[in-house]
């Protein structure tokens, strides 16, 4: 009996460090690919001029559609920031998705909106609308009421709205840097034909100035469970989203700042109401359509286009946020799981399905284990010492290494934090992350398959403070 | 022993984490000091090509700044592409001297690097500075990466020649994957001197993208003297051949298209009859109402929705015609359509 346990000691053992080296190296590898991916496209863009898009003939409009819910506190910022965008052609649709709050009032008052007696194809089911409403001051606004029915189903109420062949998706409490849309459609001008969506960077506004629906200064927040996250998005975009559009493996395409072709998503059904995590679901669901058709396609992250957004401050809020993320993950898994390992549908269907199943799936359970095993270790005083150092070094010291790598890959790229001081509090957040914050996400996200499992199937509210204004301490 | 594992790996991350902080720190130190330099160097060499215009003979004055300057080709490069955007005309001479006399030969060489990103800098550099007898290297570049393709393209239409257009028109023909966004950027760029390589292309036997989007082109050029050819392509058994057809046809404007577009609007095709209303729309023939009033009350919302702009477009006559569908209570579709037509109608007039 205790040979046998000592035999499946020692088998996790194995299973857990093998787990960290390989999920750490794909990391650093991913890593190694953005930096290439982002010097490439900084070379790439050195005589881009921009504006040229204003010159050509011929540029594909875009409808900017923003589902709200609840969100009185940052909307005039967000609405303002998006109707200030550079781009020629485009109308922000906004729709208010049952808030209970104000968000309706501050909209009507804010931009002096007026009942529009619209008439629009009902192409997408959505739950019933309430109103349609123009503004009298901006003729490129136009704001949705209807019944809540969650952000799936109020992005279909926009997508059935919207007039233009393109569309962008972005979050009601998310700001838009002038030439996001500018940067961001590039893919579709230069390969029209086969680029059916390409996402931005987003980066966490917690900290900074905005001034007239615009971040006018880039900070670091004083609330470290923020700092943790800037690490961690940085972490995420410049690291593993830029490294997976390089290896042509995107799966996810940020539900709060992504650009896709509207024909193509009206034919794969819109968004997936039953969807946790629609965003995720919608980009499989065309790249498996496209596969499908036997049609070639590119889906593309560019490093620099950025969105502002507000992250949680507390523990509460970010355990509900990332529970729910978990648990749209391991939904959007289970319902594509026959793409798992298909050879039929490409890179897609045999590495990036694959490596989201194993390292972002299972990933927590394998490291909640990790750390009972070794806190068991060290509780009975059996602490098997070459165990401990090489956990030490892959999980910990590798992991640390990748994170502080994705500071470097901020710096060659978009250079947004110019004060030494903010880098040295990041890199400080690099290594103090590993003490409670990341066990404490890996429980929550391992927590979130039971909930899955129960069928828990709620968003969880977020709290809003709204963006910090010019002059505010943040 | 843990404890010491601990301490020791604290240290090295400690270590590590120091390291990559002064990595940055240093490497902002270079940056900012290169970016010093060259600023410095960018106002010296701005205020002496200022003097190259206001000299008494400006292409000397170019060749000496050409002279003086060769050795500093990424400063220059930022200038001559900053100066290309503010000039036009015979003030860009200069500009054009300095650029053949310091970089052209390294971006000729670079336009056959085998990284991507430098041969679409130097094609940048082209769009703005090429010469017509330099078209040969750009259109090899026209088998490359779509990225490099559309500049090749954009820098083509700067040197547009007859031979240039013959270049660009067979590249088109034969292209098997054209970027048709792209070309259709070219195609306009090049405007109304496209017209007999256009007649000449659309009655080659090409593919149905192709032809389509030539007969776009036909309708955005405004190029009235093919329309035997569009009315030709009217007729064609391939839907997205009499959608175009009837596009064009309303951006054109000739009257004789009326009937050409009644045929077209009762098309079995709920595209090609959305489209050929719109254009009866445009072409403001006074015939046509009853047939936009008909086709209001179409099952289809496009063509509705086409009919009810359509007549709006008639200014007085249409929107009396809008009012009374409205106000029929037999087909609520119809009147829905109408309404919301009137309501965008007044909103525009009472905004402008």
């Amino acid at each position: 009996m205790t040979d046998l346990l000592r035999i499946l000691d020692t088998g996790f053992e194995h299973l857990i460090l093998a787990y960290f080296l390989f999920i750490n190296t794909f990391y650093f590898l991913f890593n190694v690919l953005s930096l290439a991916g982002i010097l490439r496209y900084r070379r790439m863009v050195t005589y881009v001029r921009f504006g040229e898009i204003f010159r050509m003939p011929i540029v594909r409009p875009i409808s900017v559609i923003v589902p709200a819910y609840n969100e009185e506190a940052g909307i005039i910022e967000s609405v303002r920031s998006l109707l200030s965008l550079r781009y020629p052609v485009f109308e922000v649709i906004v729709v208010n998705d049952g808030s209970s709050d104000g968000t309706l009032a501050r909209l009507v008052e804010a931009f002096d909106l007026r009942p529009s007696r619209t008439v629009f194809r009902k192409s997408l089911p959505t739950l019933p609308i309430r109103g349609i409403y123009r503004s009298a001051v901006q003729p490129r606004l136009v704001v949705v009421d209807k019944i809540n029915g969650k952000k799936a189903d109020a992005m279909n109420a926009g997508l059935n709205i919207s007039r233009y062949p393109l569309f962008c998706a972005v979050d009601a409490d998310s700001i838009l840097e002038k030439d996001a849309l500018l940067k961001v459609v590039r893919p579709f001008l230069e390969d029209p034909e086969r680029t059916i969506g390409a996402g931005g960077i987003i980066r966490l506004s917690n900290g900074c100035v905005v001034k007239e629906g615009q971040v006018v200064e880039v900070g670091i927040p004083r609330n470290w469970i923020a700092r943790f996250q800037i690490l961690e998005y940085l972490r995420a975009f410049l690291g593993g989203r830029m490294g997976m559009s390089m290896m042509k493996s995107t799966l996810i395409i940020s539900g709060a700042f992504g650009i896709f072709r509207k024909d193509l998503a009206m034919a794969c059904g819109g968004y997936r109401a039953a969807s946790i995590t629609e965003d995720m679901d919608l980009v499989i669901r065309m790249q498996k359509h496209m596969h499908e058709k036997k049609k070639p396609y590119r889906i593309q992250f560019i490093p620099d286009p950025i969105c502002w957004t507000e992250a949680p401050e507390n523990l509460r809020v970010l355990a509900r946020q990332r529970s729910r993320w978990h648990r749209g993950l391991i939904q959007t898994l289970v319902r594509f799981r026959r793409m798992l390992f298909n050879p039929r549908y490409g890179v897609a269907g045999m590495f990036a399905m694959p490596f989201y199943a194993v390292f972002e799936m299972a990933g927590p359970f394998i490291e909640v284990l990790g750390y009972v095993l070794f806190g068991s270790h060290v509780v009975l005083g059996q602490v098997n010492a070459p165990f401990a150092v090489t956990f030490f070094f892959v999980a910990v010291f590798y992991g640390t290494f990748v994170s502080l790598l994705a500071i470097l890959l901020e710096e060659l790229s978009s250079h947004r934090y110019p004060r030494p001081r903010d880098i040295l509090i990041l890199t400080a957040a690099g290594i103090a992350e590993n003490i409670f914050y990341r066990q404490y996400l890996s429980v929550i996200r391992a927590w979130s398959l039971i909930d899955y499992l129960r069928g828990k199937n709620e968003w969880g509210a977020m709290q809003k403070r709204g963006f910090a204004k010019a002059g505010q301490t943040p | 022993m843990l404890s010491t594992i601990v301490l020791y790996s604290f240290a090295y991350l400690l270590l590590l984490s120091g390291l990559l902080f002064l990595f940055i720190l240093a490497r902002r130190l270079l940056v900012e000091s290169r970016e010093r330099k060259d600023l410095r160097l960018y106002k010296e060499m701005e205020r002496e090509l200022l003097e190259v215009w206001t000299s008494p003979s400006p292409s000397r004055a170019a060749l000496e700044f050409a002279r003086r300057h060769r050795s500093r080709p990424r400063v220059l490069k930022l200038l001559l592409v900053a100066y290309r955007e503010a000039l036009v005309g015979q003030a860009l001479e200069p500009l054009k001297v300095i650029f053949e006399r310091t970089i052209r030969g390294r971006c000729l060489r670079e336009l056959r690097s085998p990284f991507l990103a430098t041969r679409l800098q130097n094609v940048r550099l082209f769009v703005d500075f090429s010469r017509p007898e330099e078209a040969a290297h750009l259109v090899k570049l026209l088998n490359d990466k779509p990225v490099v393709r559309l500049a090749a393209l954009n820098a083509l239409t700067g040197i547009a020649s007859q031979d240039t257009l013959a270049v660009i028109f067979d590249g088109y023909e034969r292209d098997p994957e054209p970027n048709f966004y792209a070309y259709s950027n070219v195609f306009n760029s090049l405007g109304q001197r496209i017209e007999p390589f256009l007649r000449t292309s659309m009655r080659k036997p090409l593919s149905p993208d192709k032809h389509a989007l030539l007969i776009e082109m036909a309708g955005r050029l405004l190029l009235r003297g093919l329309y035997p050819d569009i009315v030709r392509f009217s007729l064609s058994p391939v839907k997205e051949m009499r959608i175009r057809a009837a596009r064009t046809l309303g951006r054109l404007l000739v009257p004789a298209s009326r009937r050409t577009l009644i045929a077209l609007a009762a098309d079995p095709e709920w595209e090609v009859q959305a489209q050929a209303i719109r254009s009866l729309g445009n072409l403001q023939d006074w015939r046509a109402i009853p047939i936009l009033v008909k086709a209001l009350f179409s099952p289809n919302w496009h063509v509705r929705y086409n009919a009810g702009y359509g007549l709006a477009a008639y200014g007085l006559v249409g929107v009396l015609q809008l009012q009374e569908v409205s106000r029929q209570k037999e087909d609520r579709f119809a009147a829905d359509m109408a309404t919301m037509v009137l309501d965008t109608v007044v909103l525009t007039g009472g905004a402008a």
